[in-house]
């Protein structure tokens, strides 16, 4: 028994081991040769079968041999031509300048470095700069000459505002990250850069406003991501799923935006974001739960106005969470609470229908799920086909064969609709998938089961922590002055504090009593 | 252990919905039986209990600031005393909180679920009281924040939307037979005050230690209020028959009607009130554990958590053969036993501490400025 453990233990340790060796396999440690051709040949021979490597020989100033190796698309060529070989393969006389001096006087490039191993030639030659050899010499110089095709900064489709800038992220980091440079000038907006993925080498940054973030909270951030260990990262998501607190809860712990305002407010509020290479979207940490019920909008127009569409949005959170199960535990079990002339018209309704009201209400929200989805993926010009026939088939002929009441169709229109105020994609997905395990309680214990549905939830979510914040932060721990930025929206002129994020050392972010009115600045 | 803090409003928002949640549905009838229409008066004459209960645990956790009852009654009077004393107390929890669980669920079968096995009724409530308590004294603090308006406010509401339905005349003939009947009346609802000693659990993990004595009285004094209120409320609704309803408070809430839709709201009450006895239950429970880990000196109470929610859903069907023997139960035994563990007996460990430490504080004066302090 305590030997078949022990090989099970032993085969485990192997396979972890075997893993191991496997991701690290592409990385091998050697630095570069004296021997130009021993450099070729290592480099030819790691990009065997890579027929978008080029190798260019030509002579140095008509002297040496030298090499530039690119990725052809992933390097400017026409660059590399006027700026590296055009000036390099001029024959010269009499000039006794070493390689270095040549690079400095003949190139015309910004943006070099030297590399003086094999692995750093690789990796810059995969990120797109290309890599000049010479005879002669055990270092390589890395230029800084790479581009490639990406898309141009255009508004963002999942998060669109009517009023505020309309700039949102692209897949090229860099371009991301003079986004936010762009907004927050200051050199105290910091960027850390690593590499994750021993395959896809994604360059990942991390921005944080020094003074303003807690530097505890950098530094385990940066522990967290430096922990990872994946072959591929493919969009931020995988990122959020490696370092968030709670891998078992539904609600997101990590923000995720494509807006760079959003991105520069939450700097400034003391958190951190995360850029990942290829992926538009940048996740904040660390957030509240209230977070995901805020949109950037909230602060571009008057704060009452704000300050309704935020009470609004927390009617219909609870709506899109409660309404299909209330339906049920009231039509099955308390139909008492139910005024009787409105009970006489549900009864009426329901009449003909052959099934009991939480088979019906999981019917419509399963139909209603699907068809969401479907319309997600499908291309656009199908997609509103798939609508219409939804709306037809569920709305109207499902009600007139007698398959579903009426009531029901306007309880889960008005669910849909209500889980599509929530202005964060993921959290109003978390609300959805949370209602069905509340309609099954409903169905089951009535009223009593959503209230302990409710207790479940607010066992969970106070239980829950994003990066050590309790996730329902202002309200439990009671924090009274945030409540100014979560029961309503103050005006910008009273919002004189930072969140608690930051500590008491950076606590006011502007000066206080700058209440306008005619009386005030100026004559 | 990993430092465990709440905050004195955290404790404060603990204490109200546990006294008040099951207080508020059967006071008022066990009051009435004895004081009539005096019946408001008696929670002001049992607040005198609380008050007291709240004023020995204070005391008691300034002799003894790290630690809570189980741990010090071992120092106050000696090792296997302190041991046979801390098994009473957390006998006393245990039982309590199954008859506060099967209470609850009597009253779910009683008056809403009539087809439902009372067992689902109670598992069902244990399971969700054994993750809060699982999430430990910090998640439950902040469960009770988030909870504590959606209590309160309905509550609020109940008083404001009922008053049209007052017959403020029921209130008279004042104290009719003399002072007695009220504190008769008070001795029911004593027992409930002396739970107040359940904050000695909660006073050692305070981060704002200095507030914990105001927070305390504070919270005595809601809950004195909060039970006059309820009290007159019933009172000017139901007039004399109110001894003769088992839960007055959901009789009244069926007088509720605004604009002749909203009807019949009393499962909306019992909705709300689940909410409080949810965080009766976790601080019962939560109280069981930790004692519990205390007295076994374990370190981390989590692993007892599970076996002890079984033992509470057992002791639920064990404390109670029925729900007329429990009401039996709540009159005649519940406020002298109550007050006998939580209010009597640390007074006794307060007196003999006291002493204790007067005969130390002639040997060694150094120490006791700092226990002092």
């Amino acid at each position: 028994m305590i030997r078949n453990i022990k090989k099970l233990l032993w085969n485990m340790n192997e396979k972890h081991k075997q893993i191991q060796k496997n991701l690290q396999e592409p990385k091998s440690e050697s630095s570069l040769h004296l021997s130009y051709h021993q450099n070729i040949e290592a480099l030819r021979s790691v990009y065997n079968n890579c027929s978008d490597v080029i190798f260019r020989e030509f002579l140095l100033l008509g002297k040496k041999k030298a090499m530039i190796i690119y990725m052809e698309g992933l390097s400017d060529t026409m660059g590399i031509e006027k700026h590296v070989l055009s000036p390099l393969m001029q024959e010269t006389k009499n000039e006794s300048l070493t390689v270095n001096e040549m690079i400095e006087h003949k190139l015309i490039i910004s943006n070099w470095n030297s590399v003086y191993s094999l692995p750093e030639c690789i990796e810059s030659i995969s990120s797109g700069n290309p890599i000049l050899l010479c005879e002669g010499e055990n270092v390589g110089f890395s230029l800084g000459l790479s581009k490639w095709e990406k898309r141009s900064i255009e508004e963002p489709e999942a998060e669109v505002s009517i009023r505020g800038p309309r700039e949102g992220f692209i897949e090229s980091i860099r371009v991301n990250i003079s986004l936010l440079r762009r907004i927050i000038k200051s050199p105290a907006l910091k960027i850390k850069t690593m590499k994750i993925g021993t395959y896809t080498q994604t360059t990942i940054a991390l921005a944080y406003v020094e003074g303003i973030a807690d530097k505890t909270l950098i530094e385990e951030v940066t522990n967290r991501l430096n922990r990872i260990n994946i072959d591929g990262i493919l969009d931020s998501e995988y990122i959020e799923e490696m370092i968030e607190d709670n891998p078992y809860s539904p609600f997101p712990q990590i923000l995720s935006t494509e807006r760079p305002d959003i991105a520069c407010a939450n700097l400034l509020e003391g958190r951190l974001v995360i850029l990942v290479e290829g992926s538009p979207f940048t996740l904040i940490a660390p957030i509240s739960f209230f977070s995901l019920l805020q949109a950037q909008e909230d602060y571009y127009q008057r704060f009452m106005i704000s300050t309704f569409i935020r009470w609004l949005r927390y009617v219909f959170l609870g709506v899109s969470l409660l309404l299909p199960s209330f339906y049920v535990a009231v039509t099955t079990f308390h139909q008492e609470m139910v005024p009787s002339a409105l009970l006489l018209s549900i009864a009426a309704a329901r009449e003909f229908v052959p099934f009991p009201a939480i088979i019906e209400v999981l019917l419509m929200e399963i139909t209603f799920e699907a068809l969401r989805e479907a319309g997600v993926r499908l291309p656009r010009q199908v997609g509103a086909a798939v609508s219409i026939v939804g709306a037809l088939v569920i709305g109207q002929a499902a009600v007139q064969a007698g398959l579903v009441s009426a009531p029901m169709v306007i309880v889960v229109a008005i669910t849909g609709i209500a889980s599509f105020m929530i202005p964060r994609y993921v959290a109003g997905i978390a609300i959805r998938l949370i209602r069905f395990p509340i309609i099954f309680l409903a169905g089951t214990l009535g009223l009593l089961g959503i209230m302990l549905g409710i207790l479940a939830i607010v066992i969970h979510l106070c239980s829950l922590r994003s990066f050590g914040e309790p996730y329902l932060a202002p309200l439990a721990p009671l924090k009274t002055k945030e409540l100014k930025d979560m029961l309503w929206r103050s005006p910008l002129w009273m919002m004189d504090t930072r969140p608690h994020l930051t500590g008491e050392a950076n606590l006011y972010k502007q000066t206080s009593d700058q209440k306008p009115g005619p009386n005030k600045g100026g004559d | 252990m990993k430092t465990v803090k709440i905050s004195s409003l955290q404790m404060a928002m603990l204490m109200y919905p546990t006294i008040v949640a099951t207080a508020i549905l059967s006071v008022p009838n066990l009051t009435a039986t004895y004081a009539n229409q005096d019946l408001w008066i008696s929670p002001i004459f049992a607040s005198i209990i609380g008050f007291l209960t709240v004023f020995i645990s204070v005391r008691l956790h300034k002799l003894y600031p790290e630690k809570t009852v189980i741990q010090f009654s071992e120092q106050i009077i000696g090792r296997i005393p302190g041991k046979i004393l801390g098994l009473a107390f957390l006998f006393f929890y245990i039982q309590s909180t199954g008859g506060i669980t099967r209470s609850y669920a009597e009253f779910i079968v009683s008056s809403f679920l009539f087809q439902t096995p009372i067992i689902v009724v109670i598992v069902s409530m244990v399971l969700l009281c054994a993750f809060a308590v699982y999430g430990g004294l910090e998640v439950l603090g902040r469960i009770t924040q988030v909870l504590f308006p959606l209590f309160f406010v309905p509550l609020f509401l109940l008083i404001i939307l009922l008053s049209p339905e007052y017959e403020f005349s029921n209130i008279f003939p004042i104290l009719e037979r003399g002072l007695l009947p009220p504190i008769k009346g008070a001795v029911v609802p004593g027992g409930w005050f002396s739970e107040f000693f359940i904050t000695i659990f909660l006073l050692p993990f305070l981060a704002d230690k200095k507030k914990g004595s105001k927070y305390g009285i504070l919270t005595v004094f809601a809950v004195m209020i909060t039970l006059v209120v309820v009290n007159l409320i019933v009172l000017f609704i139901l007039g004399n028959t109110t001894s003769s309803k088992t839960y007055p408070l959901m009789n009244i809430s069926r007088y509720i009607s605004i604009a002749d839709f909203f009807e019949n709201l009393e499962s909306v009450t019992m909705a709300i009130w689940i909410l409080g006895t949810f965080v009766k239950i976790s601080v019962f429970f939560y109280v069981v554990v930790l004692g519990t880990a205390q007295w076994l000196n374990i370190e981390d109470y989590r692993p007892l958590v599970w076996p002890i929610g079984i033992l509470i859903v057992e002791f639920s069907f064990w404390a109670v053969p029925s729900s007329m023997a429990f009401i039996h139960y709540e009159i005649t035994a519940f406020p002298f036993y109550s007050v006998t563990i939580q209010t009597i007996i640390p007074l006794f460990l307060l007196g003999i501490a006291f002493f204790r430490n007067k005969n130390r504080n002639r040997n060694k004066k150094k120490e006791t400025n700092s226990v002092y302090k």
